[in-house]
């Protein structure tokens, strides 16, 4: 290693950019700005996007919606008795969940009811719920966003809903879903199915849609079309269609900024490329006096290449090391706003690190090459032309 | 080597160790443990709910896959744009995939 480096050459290169401090720590901040914004937003998507994948498993494997003119309607719960008649079919749930709009605050709830507050289930929602105390079936649990709206609102114990008819309906707060879980359970209410059922004022017999869990995976499609058939009017999502949505949404979205960071971040090179294309007549002059004093055109451009490489590399583990506390120490202000919206209900945004090498590769390679042959091409053109005609 | 050059490569030393010492202290406290995996997956289990809940500003956005062709034009069909979120949450193309089957 210790041949293969001419310190005496690297000496020249940083004296060289010495030389031309301004420029240096313009091109140095530009492309470690580029870099930045580009890795915070690749580190963005690919937290979201394990975390996405890590849930997926965990979901049925068939939903079965109902609808009505298009729209979205209530499905009997009788036909979760056909689709347990379908072979392959593990077991079938009439689902009861919804919106609920806390007008005061200005956000929507996520409702879900669930049966889960038999003994069975209270081990497992013990893992998940901080101060957990579920004494009867008329209570709640609540996610940390959820009940920070209640706080500001003074419904420390228990909140009052509003029901179709016009009357309140109480439910006391059993506990709280711990912080590991925020990402998924920020604005959700757990409640029990007969209190959801009270406060969307749904009929017993009735339920929002209803989940399907098939054992064997390579049945998933053939159970699905026989839903379908015995259910003309149900729309059917299968989990491997969530997948497919999942990918489209993160790596289309993340790759349409990609494609706008790619355009600027090649207007900065073909600035750079144009920039010294015209070199000025200082490193014109410069390039000809090392020709004089004999140096070789590889050495030239070994020089500008040591110069390249050492500004491009200083600016990758800049920005990428600025980009890793921006969004996994900092939580991303402001380009989470992008992610958030206008929601008003807003989650602490710890997103899970993912050490992606791939990610890391992608930069690497967007951001050194690119600059290096930026700016060696139009040395190589001026360093081949004799040193006289250089220096004219 | 002279100065310059040591000044030189102790710079990039500080850089690495910093790049590489943020990556191990990120790895170490901010991945995800089994303990939360698991924790993550039991009340997705529990609810049955797809996506997360970082975009909730309204219900197409949060359980997109969940939303009908309504959902989407409720606010207006000409308002798909509406929130800053839906550039990043579009609403779901499953519908199209789900029924990919019965080709």
């Amino acid at each position: 290693m210790r041949n293969r480096i001419n310190f005496y050459l690297l000496e020249y290169v940083l004296h060289s950019l010495w030389r031309q401090k301004s420029k240096t720590l313009f091109i140095g901040l530009v492309l470690t700005l580029l870099i930045f914004l580009l890795s915070a937003l690749f580190f963005i998507a690919s937290s979201i996007k394990h975390e996405l994948a890590q849930s997926v498993d965990a979901l049925p494997e068939i939903t079965v919606q109902k609808l009505q003119g298009g729209k979205h309607t209530n499905i009997p719960s009788s036909a979760v008795d056909t689709i347990l008649s379908i072979h392959g079919v593990e077991d079938a749930i009439a689902r009861v969940w919804g919106y609920y709009y806390f007008q005061k605050a200005g956000v929507p709830f996520v409702l879900v009811g669930v049966d889960p507050f038999e003994e069975q289930y209270k081990k497992s929602l013990q893992k998940i719920v901080d101060n957990y105390e579920i004494s009867s079936q008329e209570q709640m649990l609540v996610g940390r966003g959820v009940y920070e709206i209640f706080k500001e609102h003074h419904y420390e114990e228990s909140f009052n809903f509003i029901k179709s008819d016009g009357s309140l309906y109480t439910l006391p707060i059993a506990g709280v879903f711990t912080e590991t879980i925020e990402l998924e359970s920020n604005d959700m209410i757990i409640l029990s199915k007969q209190s959801a059922r009270e406060i969307f004022a749904m009929d017993a017999d009735m339920a929002t849609d209803i989940v399907v869990k098939v054992a064997n995976p390579e049945e998933i499609a053939m159970v699905a079309s026989k839903i379908q058939l015995a259910f003309p009017d149900a729309r059917i999502i299968t989990k491997e269609a969530l997948q497919i949505s999942y990918a489209n949404i993160i790596d289309y979205k993340s790759g349409v900024f990609l494609s706008l960071f790619i355009v600027s971040l090649f207007t900065f090179f073909m600035i750079i490329y144009d920039k010294l294309s015209g070199l000025s007549t200082q490193e014109r002059r410069e390039i000809g006096i090392l020709k004089a004093l004999g140096w070789r055109v590889e050495l030239i451009l070994k020089e500008k290449f040591y110069e390249a490489a050492l500004l491009s590399f200083v600016s990758y583990l800049v920005g990428v090391s600025v980009a890793l506390f921006y969004v996994y120490i900092l939580h991303a202000p402001l380009l989470r706003n992008i992610f958030e919206g206008y929601s008003v209900l807003r989650s602490s945004f710890h997103l899970p690190f993912v050490l992606d090498f791939q990610t890391l590769a992608l930069l690497f390679f967007l951001s050194i090459p690119l600059y290096v042959a930026a700016s060696i091409i139009p040395s190589w053109r001026v360093a081949t032309q004799e040193a006289d005609e250089v220096m004219r | 080597m002279n100065k310059t050059t040591k000044g030189l490569f102790l710079f990039l030393s500080i850089l690495l160790f910093v790049f590489l010492g943020q990556l191990g202290y990120l790895f170490a406290t901010q991945s995800v443990t089994q303990e939360a995996k698991e924790k993550k997956q039991l009340f997705v289990s529990l609810t049955s709910l797809p996506d997360l809940a970082i975009a909730t500003e309204a219900d197409y956005v949060r359980h997109r896959s969940m939303s009908d062709y309504f959902s989407l034009f409720k606010e207006g069909p000409l308002l798909r744009e509406y929130f800053v979120s839906t550039y990043l949450y579009a609403p779901s193309t499953q519908y199209f995939t789900a029924r990919s089957y019965e080709k």
